[in-house]
């Protein structure tokens, strides 16, 4: 796409030229864009435009539906993990992903967390115990469960257990993580918080947050991709693209004649 | 909120005088005074009434359905205790733990039917919980998508064969072919190992405990699997993706998120096999050999109390011989009970763990 303004930053990964179909329907249409290297790039539009589908392909989850395929390239750290030779496996555990609603496993608050670290490593307990309590801390939910580890992780608030997933996938220690409208199923004093720990996170992590609420957008990202009907349409700094758009429709978006 | 509800009340205000709802006449007579339409609520009042009394009608005819089954499980029970008196007089509790079945000297113990029973049940369970479960994994993550649906209904229909079928099946293909390749092989092969020498002893009837089992299994197959992948498919696609996105492989999502997920449903699958291996009949009759002794081989003969009294009955004379069957029917019911009440047990842990 034109007039891509990121200042020569680091780039995590690059998309280019994808295209993505579910069946016959074509939902993305040649995007290009770079995702900088430990900051938060937000994907906004109105629904159906392809922002979570966008978000579906850097980790390739849509390879578990027959029918849904993936054109282009996208390159993360100079790998295409597009081609067929891609461990998916090894490729979500280095691209996590928090979802709309929280899903915490049928385990207990500990194990949701261990088993994640446990698939790739065998830490002894003594370590694992520490890994917990870490990722535990850095989803700021520590001091709510630290007496009550071994209970249901299912018995935790929305809000708590959002941010179980959060821990949960920060554990594995992954490269990026991606969110799809991680608090739209939140209250708002749960949404705080995890806007709150996305900033933090973003400090070690390079971070895509697909969201419908524009001022998210605005409070947590760096850049912001405005998607429409499968094409990006602009790309930038979330400051500037949201005080001076350059497309008309992103400017009707942003102030709400559309979506 | 409030002031919309009181409108509504005041507009049936005509019913609300009439009813005996103390509650509901305070309310609506807070606020009544000046409702216009009469005519209006003259016409709900007839509706309400029509209403009323439909939903008696129906709360009558359902509560009556439950009773009805609580009636014929009283029946039931009554009528099994009844029937074996004469049996549990004579013979006591040494029934329990007795071998012989003698119809000329009417000495009857139902040891050999009880193990019988017990035992091709649990073989039947191991084989067909894992293959089942295997099937329904398959079925709902596996599978390519043009093959569920003929896949599906495939074991559906092996559900529906009636159990005659299976017996026919089991005597005339089944056995033979067992007595022909398989069971010598199992006795070659195990003819020097402690234990298994002596499970798998003997020489290849073709029918008997073993070949029941199969029998048994084949037939709680369907059930095992078909609930197990209707339960399979409750589990919300984005609890799969979250574990897929953590880098599980598709084992590992079956095996720590799917399954615990769904493991209340999976046990009531199970258990409804096994209900049904327990009770199962006809097939076993065909396939067991129908002798009244307990053997150390699973190759060798036995039988079960289903098969005992399907085979017997007609030919039962003497109160005591009859009585002496339907204490074995007593049994099986008692078998059967303990059995749903231990899974039910099983699920309220299961449930309390996971809380």
């Amino acid at each position: 796409m034109n007039t891509i303004t990121i200042e020569k930053p680091d780039v995590k990964i690059r998309v280019r030229d994808l295209d993505f179909f579910y069946g016959q329907t074509r939902a993305l249409k040649s995007i290009n864009l770079s995702l900088a290297r430990n900051e938060v790039t937000a994907f906004i539009g109105p629904s159906g435009c392809g922002k979570s589908t966008l978000l579906r392909v850097l980790n390739r989850m849509y390879d578990l539906y027959s029918g849904q395929r993936a054109t282009g390239e996208v390159i993360l750290d100079g790998e295409n993990i597009l081609s067929p030779g891609i461990d998916v496996n090894l490729l979500r555990a280095r691209v996590g992903m928090v979802f709309q609603k929280p899903t915490p496993f049928p385990m207990s608050i500990y194990e949701n967390i261990a088993f994640g670290i446990r698939l790739y490593e065998k830490p002894p307990k003594s370590e694992l115990d520490g890994r917990v309590e870490k990722a535990l801390r850095g989803a700021a939910l520590w001091e709510e469960v630290k007496d009550k580890l071994h209970t249901s992780g299912l018995g935790l608030s929305g809000g708590q257990q959002q941010r179980l997933c959060i821990a949960r996938t920060v554990a594995i220690h992954p490269e990026v993580i991606l969110f799809d409208e991680p608090a739209s199923a939140l209250d708002p004093i749960s949404t705080a918080k995890v806007e709150e720990l996305i900033d933090e996170l973003s400090e070690e992590f390079t971070i895509v947050i697909v969201t419908h609420n524009m001022q998210q957008a605005a409070r947590v990202s760096k850049y912001t991709a405005f998607m429409y009907l499968g094409e990006l349409v602009e790309f930038g700094l979330t400051n500037r693209l949201f005080t001076s758009p350059e497309k008309k429709q992103t400017q009707d978006y942003i102030t709400g004649r559309f979506g | 909120m409030m002031v919309s509800m009181n409108e509504a009340n005041n507009v049936d205000q005509a019913i609300m005088q009439g009813s005996e709802d103390p509650g509901r006449i305070v309310v609506t007579d807070a606020v009544l005074a000046d409702e216009p339409a009469v005519g209006v609520s003259a016409s709900r009042a007839g509706v309400l009434r029509r209403f009323a009394l439909d939903d008696l009608v129906f709360h009558t005819m359902t509560r009556g359905a439950a009773i009805a089954v609580l009636i014929l499980l009283g029946g039931v029970i009554v009528s099994l205790v009844n029937g074996s008196i004469p049996a549990i007089r004579a013979f006591g509790f040494d029934f329990l733990d007795t071998q012989v079945w003698n119809p000329v000297t009417e000495k009857f113990g139902a040891l050999a039917p009880i193990y019988g029973t017990l035992v091709t049940s649990a073989l039947a369970m191991l084989v067909a919980v894992p293959v089942g479960l295997g099937v329904a994994v398959f079925l709902t993550e596996l599978c390519p998508h043009n093959l569920r649906r003929p896949l599906g209904i495939a074991i559906e229909l092996l559900a529906g064969i009636p159990s005659i079928i299976y017996g026919i099946w089991g005597l005339f293909i089944l056995a033979p072919f067992l007595q022909t390749w398989v069971q010598p092989a199992i006795i070659a092969a195990t003819g020097n190992i402690p234990i298994l020498s002596s499970l798998f002893a003997g020489p290849p009837y073709g029918i008997g405990i073993l070949t029941s089992a199969f029998v048994l299994a084949i037939m709680v197959l369907p059930f095992i699997s078909s609930i197990s992948r209707d339960v399979f498919e409750t589990v919300p696609p984005v609890l799969k993706e979250a574990a897929f996105g953590i880098g599980c492989t598709k084992w590992e999502v079956m095996r720590k998120v799917v399954i615990p997920y769904t493991r209340v449903g999976v046990i009531g699958g199970v258990m409804l096999g096994l209900g049904r291996a327990l009770g199962e009949t006809m097939a076993v009759t065909f396939v067991i050999g129908n002798a009244h002794k307990i053997s150390n081989s699973l190759l060798a003969p036995g039988t079960t109390i289903s098969a005992t009294i399907a085979n017997e009955f007609t030919e039962a004379v003497g109160d005591l011989y009859t009585s002496s069957l339907i204490e074995l029917g007593l049994i099986l019911f008692v078998i059967t009970f303990l059995v749903l009440a231990a899974a039910r047990y099983m699920l309220m842990r299961l449930e309390k763990k996971a809380v």
